[in-house]
């Protein structure tokens, strides 16, 4: 374990520019998709755009909130922006649907793509069997897709709804009962998505330190 | 300078500064409402429009010379403002029965803050406000059919609260029908074009609906027996602070409901303007015998109406426990009362219940120049449509009772039998055939109705 987090260290110490571009690019790609798959579902482009001052709203969440315990989870759900479309047939306007840009989930995304940038650069560098670069592939996306999917911040708002990850299932036509019940294991599957990513980098590195040993001794010998 | 004289004047200097701050505090009072929701307009759009709050609020004691900065926003659904109220962006929220539950619990399972029920707005006592609506050409009339169907509703509303027990009291089980999650736009739109065979909603869409000629109401709430009820709440630290300002709030909220009841007619024109809902729908709620009764006390059925709703959303939704003693206070709605001189014990004691409320309540006629007129009987409402109709006037609304709950509905789309030289309206139509059979009579149409009064020539 220890071999294994030296060349996870030393990896990241190599290609951190690399892992930040994969942090900021799949942070602003998983927004585009959400907004691209909100347009392609509901067929309508988006006729709203709110900015909301999160910083300030954020110092004063600190400055206002007794207790530290509660400070990071009503930060969690923040809004910097807000994007959807407006039905204007009822009242004065009813918001359909809306992506909602949340900078706590835009670090989580971007923590998740620079894990996936380390991911695929030990992948690459695997000189091993091709099952075993696919197996790694392959727990790679669906660590991603788990950890994207249950972080979405698609809002198709019905009453007292609030965005939830399920929204995207929702919208795939999964029914409300069953979309209640995975609601609630919404972090399990985020944690389980992180821990699968996790342990997909360290056995990568495992492996790598391993093939590297028996060099090590051969030079020194 | 001698020491005392310098001591003095920094004690003078300190204490005017210190007393400048406090004249100098600005309050700020934020208020979280929905105009798309009828039953919080009392805590919200009227407050706003008539400016009752500044009204109310205290200007003496430690708020003699406080400034007061007041903002409201407006949302189409209760959870946002609970967000907002937790980022201590709000400090009152209004809503509904769900949506209010979730607060307190949510608030209550931080560590440091909580927010308190202080006052309700308005409530129907057998659960009207929420419906079930068809596509107007669908051939369910009943709830019994729909088994096998599709039916969509807001979930986590009042109104998605009531389908599962509408359904659970039918014996539909939910595995014999497809429930989908709609907002109420969705819902509205999907009823107009005839793409969902049901929709479950609140106050005022299954209503909004019916106006427009897209929908036909199969159920009522009050078939359920559980109140349907709206109130206020407010971040317990913002009303230990100020809880004067609390007590102003909620009489804001009870003039609101006089000022609606002085001229209900007057009250809907301009909240038409003020939301964009129609103002005959409004009429339908606000009206003397309308579906909501207007009452910020606190009564005990609402209490246990509002355990109930808790118990169906830890089922559901697994949200957290709820100290209802720790979270409900009638300390500030008994002040404000008493500050009104109005006997809060007695207002508290009244329970309207439509169907004896209403019982022999006049039928009324909007016509679009002249206003609403009153009827006695039906033979005079429908004498009164005839010759106007036949005039060609504009009729904005017309307005009878349901014979078997007293609901206040339209005349168009009341379910209607002729038995003899008597005619009588419903809201189902299997309460009205069972009513023509009894009884020898027929189901006719509205138009029919008018026609049976209207003179030729």
């Amino acid at each position: 374990m220890q071999a294994a987090i030296s060349v996870i260290i030393g990896q990241v110490r190599l290609i951190w520019p690399r892992m930040l571009l994969w942090g900021l690019a799949f942070a602003i790609l998983s927004q585009a998709v959400m907004l691209l798959a909100l347009i392609a579902r509901f067929g309508a482009l988006p006729n709203y755009v709110t900015f909301y001052h999160w910083i300030g709203n954020v110092a004063w969440i600190i400055t206002s909130t007794p207790s530290w315990s509660d400070i990071p989870p009503i930060i969690a759900d923040e809004w910097l922006i807000e994007i959807g479309r407006m039905n204007y047939d009822y009242g004065t306007g009813i918001s359909e649907w809306s992506l909602n840009v949340m900078p706590s989930r835009l670090m989580l995304l971007f923590g998740l793509g620079a894990l996936i940038g380390l991911s695929a650069d030990l992948v690459r560098r695997e000189s091993c069997s091709i099952p075993a670069r696919r197996g790694a592939t392959l727990a790679t996306g669906a660590a991603a897709m788990l950890v994207a999917m249950t972080n979405a911040t698609m809002s198709w708002v019905v009453c007292c709804a609030t965005p939830t990850w399920v929204v995207g299932l929702s919208m795939m036509g999964l029914g409300v009962s069953t979309s209640l019940a995975l609601e609630r294991l919404g972090p399990v599957f985020s944690y389980l998505g992180f821990a699968l990513l996790i342990a997909t980098i360290l056995g990568l590195a495992h492996r790598k330190s391993a093939r590297q040993s028996p060099y090590k001794e051969t030079t020194h010998a | 300078m001698t020491f005392p004289i310098l001591r003095a004047s920094l004690i003078s200097a300190a204490i005017a500064t210190l007393a400048s701050t406090v004249s100098a505090e600005t309050i700020s009072i934020a208020i979280g409402h929905q105009s798309m929701c009828t039953d919080t307009y009392t805590a919200g759009i009227v407050v706003k429009e008539l400016g009752l709050l500044e009204k109310n609020l205290p200007h003496d004691g430690k708020y003699a010379d406080a400034d007061y900065e007041v903002s409201w926003a407006d949302y189409s659904s209760g959870g946002p403002i609970t967000n907002q109220m937790m980022a201590n962006k709000l400090n009152f929220g209004v809503m509904g029965d769900y949506p209010l539950i979730v607060n307190g619990a949510k608030f209550q399972e931080t560590d440091s803050l909580r927010t308190l029920y202080v006052a309700g707005t308005g409530y129907n006592v057998k659960g009207s406000g929420n419906s079930i609506v068809v596509p107007v050409d669908s051939d369910i009339y009943s709830i019994e059919q729909l088994a096998g169907k599709e039916v969509s509703t807001p979930v986590g509303s009042a109104a998605w609260g009531m389908l599962l027990k509408a359904m659970q009291d039918n014996n539909i089980p939910t595995a014999d029908y497809v429930l989908k999650n709609q907002s109420p736009a969705v819902g509205a739109a999907n009823i107009a074009a005839g793409k969902i065979d049901a929709h479950s909603d609140f106050c005022p869409w299954s209503e909004i609906m019916e106006f427009r000629g897209t929908g036909r109401k199969i159920y009522d709430g009050s078939e359920t027996g559980v109140p349907y009820l709206h109130g206020v709440v407010v971040r317990q630290d913002f009303a230990e602070e100020y809880p004067e300002v609390v007590e102003a709030f909620i009489k804001a909220v009870y003039q609101a409901g006089e000022w609606i009841r002085a001229d209900p007619m007057k009250a809907v024109s301009e909240m038409e303007g003020w939301t964009g809902v129609e103002k005959e729908v409004l009429y339908l709620y606000f009206s003397k015998g309308g579906h909501l009764t207007l009452d910020p006390t606190i009564k005990p059925a609402w209490v246990d109406a509002l355990k109930f709703d808790h118990e169906v959303l830890v089922k559901e939704k697994a949200i957290p426990p709820l100290d209802f003693n720790a979270w409900i206070t009638e300390d500030y709605v008994k002040a404000a009362y008493a500050d009104l001189g109005v006997d809060y014990e007695a207002e508290k004691a009244v329970t309207v219940d439509p169907k004896e409320n209403n019982a022999g309540l006049p039928m009324e006629i909007w016509h679009a120049r002249d206003g609403i007129s009153s009827y006695p009987d039906m033979a005079a409402f429908l004498t009164a449509l005839a010759e106007m109709t036949s005039t060609g006037a504009k009729l904005n609304a017309s307005y009878v009772y349901d014979s078997e709950t007293g609901l206040k509905l339209f005349g168009k789309t009341a379910f209607w039998v002729k038995a003899g030289d008597t005619y009588a309206t419903y809201l189902r139509k299997g309460e009205a055939e069972s009513y023509a059979t009894a009884n020898g009579g027929a189901l006719i149409t509205f138009e029919d109705a008018i026609a049976d009064f209207t003179i030729e020539g």
